[in-house]
């Protein structure tokens, strides 16, 4: 199942991005974006995220310097 | 300021935190750090989104040009993290800096950072800081956290936000 999405994007990035699709190195801009989601949301883990926030709240109330 | 404490170090930003700073008005907040090191990617980012970050007299803002070449680890780090080249160039001006600390709310970052041995927080940080260094108030901090899904562009889950509003109600 897919959906249909619009989003605002800035000029250059999509142009480069659509540079990218006529090179040949992705099958069309929709997979692109879908790849490009993908690899956001692996690398942005929530429960990393908030541990480091953690780590913040802890140095910032009882840090030593 | 704080008695006994060891004296803040330097501090390299990436642009996240000088901008949710300056949306909150609390760039001041970095003002007894005694360098604030803002690598020239960084610089241009945030003088480019948040001009006003850099008009603040008392906070010693120095720009600086990464000056040796990214070692093989970052290289590696900021592909495989997608690493902004403001990111990046925080994180190499870091390493340059023994004994720093590095300013970024960036995750991929912080994970950048902690796999070099770099010592790295963020925004929130800064601002529960100020209460250990009596620079704000726990209620004025307090309120400054509740108004930062509204007055800046930092995004922190609001139950999380409401845990860490707690934590300082009852810290001592």
């Amino acid at each position: 199942m897919k959906t249909a999405i619009q989003a605002e994007l800035p000029n250059e990035l999509v142009a480069e991005a659509r540079a990218f699709v006529e090179q040949g190195w992705v099958g069309d801009f929709d997979e692109l974006l879908a790849e490009a989601l993908r690899r956001y949301l692996e690398s942005h883990s929530t429960r990393l995220a908030e541990s480091f926030i953690q780590a913040d709240v802890a140095w910032g109330l009882r840090g030593r310097e | 300021m704080a008695g006994n404490e060891p004296a803040p170090p330097a501090i390299v930003c990436d642009a996240g935190p000088l901008i949710h700073l300056e949306e909150v008005g609390c760039v001041e907040l970095l003002t007894d750090f005694p360098q604030v090191l803002v690598p020239s990617a960084v610089w241009d980012e945030v003088a480019k989104h948040r001009p006003s970050a850099f008009m603040h007299n008392t906070v010693r803002f120095q720009k600086v040009t990464p000056d040796k070449a990214l070692s093989a680890e970052l290289d590696v780090m900021s592909r495989l993290l997608a690493l902004h080249r403001g990111e990046r160039e925080a994180l190499q001006v870091a390493q340059g800096h023994p004994g720093c600390l590095l300013l970024t709310d960036d995750t991929g970052a912080r994970l950048a950072a902690r796999n070099l041995g770099l010592e790295a927080h963020g925004t929130i940080g800064v601002l529960l800081r100020a209460i250990r260094r009596k620079q704000k108030t726990k209620d004025e901090v307090v309120k400054l956290l509740r108004s930062l899904p509204t007055a800046s562009t930092l995004h922190v889950r609001p139950g999380l936000l409401e845990n860490i509003i707690r934590e300082v109600e009852q810290s001592p």
